[in-house]
């Protein structure tokens, strides 16, 4: 099939020339019905009063009057303009331009439309019948034929406007294909170049706001997500490359050592211990690694539940309380009341204790850490969990979110360098971020939470902030 | 106790049975669905562990909600290299006990056999409980040890009601933390452990014999035996 015949324009493009003919129908109709009512009682009137005059002349002057009078009028007009017709009583012509009386005259006075015979030449006509006195007839007849050029014309001038119709829409509609193609190939381009994996190009954009360019809009802003996604996974994949390999390779020879010396069953049973430990890191590397990617995925946002974040990090602050004594910091919990939002409470009591386990990793003896759940003006919850630590320098801040990213302070500590990203992906899920603010001294880090869902997640009219009751009762029996 | 495991993996299989073996108890084993199921429908089992992927794309998930539909009350442990906190919920509501994720400790799997077991032989509505000279009284919410009454603040009670409720056995550090603090995540910090000692502190430190004890490689028992 020729591809314009499957074009949307070429849809376009018939669709308005039949609307147009409709148009031109709906239009014609009543023009053609006015104009036949005004010529057939405009020619009624003419025939009556025709046979009007010629009865008046025949009450003055009688038949013979009448007769001449015929006989001047047949002379003086244009050939066929009117057909009469005087008989005597016994339909006997007197004078005319019609041979013969026709057969088919009714036998009443009245007006008719009959056909008529001219000697040969048929046609149709519309006639005036008046008895006269004393037993003669009168026929004043009008040829009909004579109006069918304007008919025709009429017809014409229709045909034609359809024909001018057809063309100019047929036209408009190559045009409007033509520059709708121009439009969709560099879009196509654009799009087969990144689907050979150039996934830094993006469709051409003008300061319109057209349809198609707004659609161009978003299919872009959805590139660049899509770009720092795989950036995303390249990175993570040459991390787990690197982080993976390091106990594994550890095991691999740990392992292959033993089969190798053969030590002392003491010694080998120390060694597998060792050796167990290795494989329990790698999964929880494995473990840390999958929950990133079950939150990126946004499954989660099916466990979001109204609940109470002042509960929720009361709780973690508690957990925490005696690892915090035990380091003789201070671990210190703050609100303004509840604070009622909807989200996933086991990611929130994670992502929070994440936040607090790194300022307490960091955090010197005698430090202090506090923790606050803020609901502040316009519907939002504060969460910030603040150290008197070394704190992360600005450039290093936004790295510290990345993947397996581990900042010079915390060489020589355990982890594997995921727990600020998981915490950054929980706040992402929650349609917030993490950041980071210096504590003079120290670091504190905060998310400000929506009191509404995230968009797109709302669920059916209900918001946690209208139910606040119902948001700590869920908690407390959770 | 009497075992059924239903599980396609050899290696699994193995490990497992002779684990259980060499701590004294019974093991039958299938590896298919249809014989897990004819198992677990005619003997009478104290617990049953099921894998979720079984041979034929059958969902171990299918078969216990239909051993459940039979009326069959087995405790069913689910065992899964499906960690999603989802899954996890699936995988309870389907009707299993516990469940648990691959890779697994052995020490950890046993735990959970044992809480799952004693369980079912119904500690029901009980008030007062007791391991050595040291009692908890449920209602009043009174800890005593020998003569002398211990202060213990409310999450510091669960956890001792946990211990005690599960004395004898051992109990892991996840099991504490998903029944005592409903954490279903790794916190990735000895803090159980810390929790732990302080409670020692209290109920343990000025006592000749210690009734809360670590078991290496595994977690804590609660006993008053040597």
């Amino acid at each position: 099939m020729y591809p314009f015949m499957r074009s949307s324009a070429l849809t376009l493009a018939v669709g308005y020339i039949c609307l147009g003919l409709a148009a031109l129908a709906l239009f014609a109709t009543p023009l053609w019905y006015a104009w036949r009512v005004t010529i057939q009682d405009g020619r009624t009137e003419i025939l009556e009063a025709d046979a009007q005059r010629l009865a008046e002349v025949f009450r003055r002057q009688g038949p013979a009057g009448l007769t001449s009078y015929i006989i001047t009028r047949i002379d003086m007009q244009i050939p066929n303009e009117r057909f009469l017709l005087l008989t005597d009583a016994s339909f006997k012509p007197l004078a005319g331009n019609l041979t013969v009386w026709p057969r088919n005259v009714p036998a009443q006075s009245g007006r008719y439309t009959f056909d008529v015979d001219l000697g040969g030449r048929v046609t149709r006509a519309d006639f005036a019948r008046v008895a006269l006195p004393g037993g003669y007839n009168l026929l004043v007849g009008r040829d009909l034929a004579r109006y069918t050029p304007i008919e025709h014309r009429f017809w014409y001038a229709l045909a034609g406007a359809v024909g001018i119709l057809s063309i100019v829409g047929a036209f408009g509609g190559i045009l409007i294909r033509r520059a709708l193609m121009r439009r969709i190939h560099g879009i196509r381009q654009t799009v087969s170049a990144i689907i050979q994996g150039d996934l830094s190009r993006r469709l051409a954009t003008s300061s319109s706001g057209d349809e198609l360019n707004v659609l161009s809009q978003t299919i872009n802003g959805m590139l660049v997500q899509i770009e720092q996604l795989i950036h995303g996974v390249r990175n993570v994949s040459n991390a787990i490359a690197h982080d993976l390999r390091t106990p594994l390779a550890e095991l691999r020879s740990r392992l292959e050592e033993l089969s190798l010396t053969k030590p002392s069953p003491e010694q080998t049973f120390a060694e597998l211990e060792a050796a167990v430990a290795d494989v329990d890191r790698v999964i929880g590397l494995f473990n840390a690694l999958l929950r990133l990617a079950e939150i990126d995925s946004g499954m989660r946002r099916s466990g979001f539940v109204p609940l109470d974040m002042t509960e929720v990090a009361a709780a973690a602050v508690e957990f925490y309380q005696p690892a915090a004594e035990v380091k003789n910091c201070t671990l210190t919990m703050a609100s303004n009341g509840p604070a009622p939002i909807r989200g996933d409470p086991v990611l929130l009591a994670q992502a929070l204790g994440n936040l607090i386990d790194n300022a307490l990793k960091y955090t010197p003896e005698g430090g202090s850490i506090s923790v606050e759940v803020r609901r502040g003006p316009g519907h939002v919850v504060g969460v910030s969990v603040a150290d008197t630590g070394p704190g992360i320098p600005a450039a290093e801040q936004p790295k510290v979110v990345e993947r397996f990213y581990r900042g010079d302070a915390s060489r020589g500590t355990p982890g594997v360098g995921l727990g600020l990203s998981l915490v950054e992906a929980v706040a992402r899920l929650h349609g917030s971020a993490l950041a980071f603010e210096d504590n003079k001294p120290g670091l504190r880090a905060f998310v400000v939470l929506q009191q509404d869902a995230p968009p797109g997640v709302r669920g059916p009219g209900i918001s946690a902030a209208q139910q606040p009751a119902d948001a700590a009762l869920l908690h407390s029996t959770g | 106790m009497k075992v059924l495991l239903v599980e396609d993996n050899e290696r699994v299989t193995q490990f497992v049975v002779k684990g259980l073996k060499e701590s004294g108890h019974t093991a039958d084993h299938a590896g298919n669905g249809r014989d897990g199921m004819f198992l677990a429908a005619s003997e009478p089992y104290d617990v049953i562990i099921m894998d979720r992927m079984l041979p034929g794309d059958i969902d171990g998930l299918a078969i216990i909600e239909a051993l459940r539909k039979s009326g069959k009350r087995t405790p069913i442990l689910i065992l899964s290299a499906l960690s999603d906190v989802d899954e996890r919920i699936r995988g309870l509501r389907s009707g299993g006990d516990d469940y648990l994720t691959k890779p697994f400790a052995f020490g950890e799997l046993l735990a959970r056999l044992d809480a799952l077991t004693r369980r079912a032989q119904g500690e029901g509505a009980q008030t007062k409980l007791e391991v050595g000279d040291l009692r908890v009284d449920l209602l009043t919410r009174k800890v005593t040890r020998g003569e002398r009454s211990i202060v213990l603040q409310p999450r510091e009670f669960k956890l001792l009601e946990y211990l005690m409720r599960h004395a004898e056995q051992v109990v892991t550090r996840t099991m504490l933390l998903e029944n005592v603090w409903d954490y279903h995540f790794d916190p990735q910090t000895n803090v159980v452990d810390v929790h732990i000692s302080k409670l020692r502190q209290k109920i343990d430190a000025d006592f000749e014999r210690p009734l809360l004890r670590t078991v290496r490689n595994a977690g804590y028992t609660m006993t008053a035996q040597d």
